[in-house]
């Protein structure tokens, strides 16, 4: 073989594997594509509960950066809820999901816990889970949307790949573009006196980024949360950590909630205990022994405000579809 | 069933202890039957009157169309329907619900933002009370995501 059709087959090979490269990334990212858009369609629907009433945008709601406005939110039944709904900025990026549970390794598993936790009862399709195949196999548009989106599973509609599509889409609920995100990216400070004194106060003397720190605004570990308050008598008994640990030394240890959108998703604390910003930062002084003025907590909640992502909030590819799935 | 619902109803209202001497819930002792619309042609047949409490019957969520899609739309094994009201002057004004769906209030297609919500006073068969801000004018009242074919429904004017 003379040396001009070896260096011919050579570029005609790599050109050849380079297309198929670029091919089947191509396919992953159709497929991709297709498991965010199948994930936000069951997001927002509601038959993911037991009777039709719950879907997981009716307590993580977007406009609260995916929180909710209640101290606590019941379950489809009216069973008492056992915490505050904690927003989903940035979810993909965290190892410990929930507020309290270090056993759970991805987003596909944390979706089983509110549609079929039994402590509390949530969505309530324990023992039913099968029922929510039955809902959704009849659309058409269903069955366009999970051929699309598990095309070597030939579209099977169960548990299993409606629970990796939510994973997938809560994956994009990327808040990364608040005015703080802004400043910092351009290098430049925040724009009024009272956000730069907060800042200053967050990420030293208040000693809030301790647990809060940039750029998740939260340690994504656990903390012991002194008082135990108990101002739901319907809430159920709530030990933190330990629920889930059994380990005595766990009680009462919380996840650290990002402070991401935080201005949005009154009330705060794991049971909704503190209805304001300003009484959620009070609570911490009993922790942290960081005895504030009113005008530092004043100062500390204008920092706080510039984390708020308007563009994440009034994301249209995170709202709900416009069009219906049937 | 009707009949049974309609005597725990008054039965429960009766008993009731009215918690907040401010807001005129005494008309949700007396109840007229209302079936919600499917679509806009049915709405002019699904009248609420101000004051006055009605026992609605809602369809499965799949045969309504709703006018706006609803901010939580119901699944497929849920209810919902919609109801027409006349606010004769603006101010501010109550939803009371027996059951928890979703409340969506609508004028010329924008959807009324709530000002309040809460539950019902204990014991009085009232699940959910959602304060409005609204000028005179027609309204459409949209339930949806709710777990009943009936429930009962109250719109009340506070001030």
């Amino acid at each position: 073989m003379s040396l001009y059709k070896v260096f011919f087959l050579c570029v005609a090979s790599f050109l050849l594997l380079t297309d198929l490269n670029a091919q089947s990334l191509q396919a992953i990212s159709d497929i991709q594509k297709a498991r965010v858009e199948l994930g936000r369609y069951l997001f927002y629907n509601a038959d993911l509960s037991i009777n039709g009433t719950m879907s997981c945008a009716t307590c993580h709601e977007q406009k609260r950066g995916f929180a909710d406005g209640n101290t606590m939110h019941p379950g489809a039944l009216g069973d008492p809820a056992k915490r505050n709904v904690p927003g989903l900025a940035n979810v993909g990026s965290f190892k410990n999901l929930t507020w309290a549970n270090n056993q759970l390794n991805n987003l596909a598993q944390h979706a089983l816990i509110p549609i079929r936790g039994t402590e509390p009862v949530e969505m309530g399709m324990n023992g039913y889970e099968d029922e929510i195949a039955k809902r959704l196999e009849p659309s058409s548009c269903y069955q366009e949307l999970f051929r699309s989106a598990f095309p070597k599973r030939e579209g099977a509609i169960n548990l299993d790949t409606i629970t990796l599509a939510l994973e997938t889409f809560q994956k994009t609920l990327i808040s990364n573009n608040s005015l703080y995100d802004q400043t910092q990216k351009k290098k430049i400070s925040l724009p009024t006196q009272e956000a730069r004194s907060g800042e200053k106060l967050f990420f030293t003397k208040a000693k809030c980024a301790s647990c809060h720190p940039a750029p998740l605004f939260s340690d994504d570990s656990f903390h012991y949360v002194a008082q135990k308050d108990s101002i739901n008598v319907n809430s159920v008994e709530d030990n933190g950590l330990f629920d889930v640990t059994n380990d005595s030394r766990d009680k009462n240890f919380f996840r650290t909630p990002s402070l991401r959108n935080v201005t949005l998703s009154a009330p705060y604390w794991h049971n909704g205990s503190a209805k304001t910003l300003q009484e959620a930062i009070v609570k911490h002084s009993v922790i942290l022994d960081n005895d504030l003025t009113a005008q530092e907590i004043e100062d500390l909640i204008a920092f706080l405000e510039t984390l708020t992502d308007n563009s994440f909030v009034r994301n249209a590819h995170f709202s709900k579809p416009s069009k219906r799935c049937q | 069933m009707r009949f049974i619902l309609y005597i725990f109803l008054i039965a429960s209202t009766l008993m009731a202890q009215q918690v907040d001497k401010t807001v005129p819930l005494d008309a949700w002792k007396t109840l007229s039957y209302v079936n919600a619309a499917k679509n806009a042609d049915e709405l002019p047949n699904a009248l609420l009157t101000l004051n006055h409490a009605s026992y609605v019957g809602l369809h499965n969520t799949p045969k309504v169309n709703y006018i706006s899609v609803p901010t939580n739309e119901g699944g497929t094994v849920s209810y919902g329907g919609m109801f027409q009201i006349h606010i004769q002057a603006s101010g501010t004004y109550r939803v009371a619900l027996a059951n928890t769906s979703w409340i969506d209030m609508i004028q010329n297609a924008k959807v009324a933002k709530s000002i309040a919500h809460q539950g019902g006073p204990k014991g009085s068969g009232i699940k959910k009370m959602v304060d409005y801000k609204l000028e005179a004018g027609e309204y459409t009242l949209q339930l949806s995501a709710g777990a009943d074919s009936t429930t009962a429904l109250m719109i009340v004017k506070l001030d």
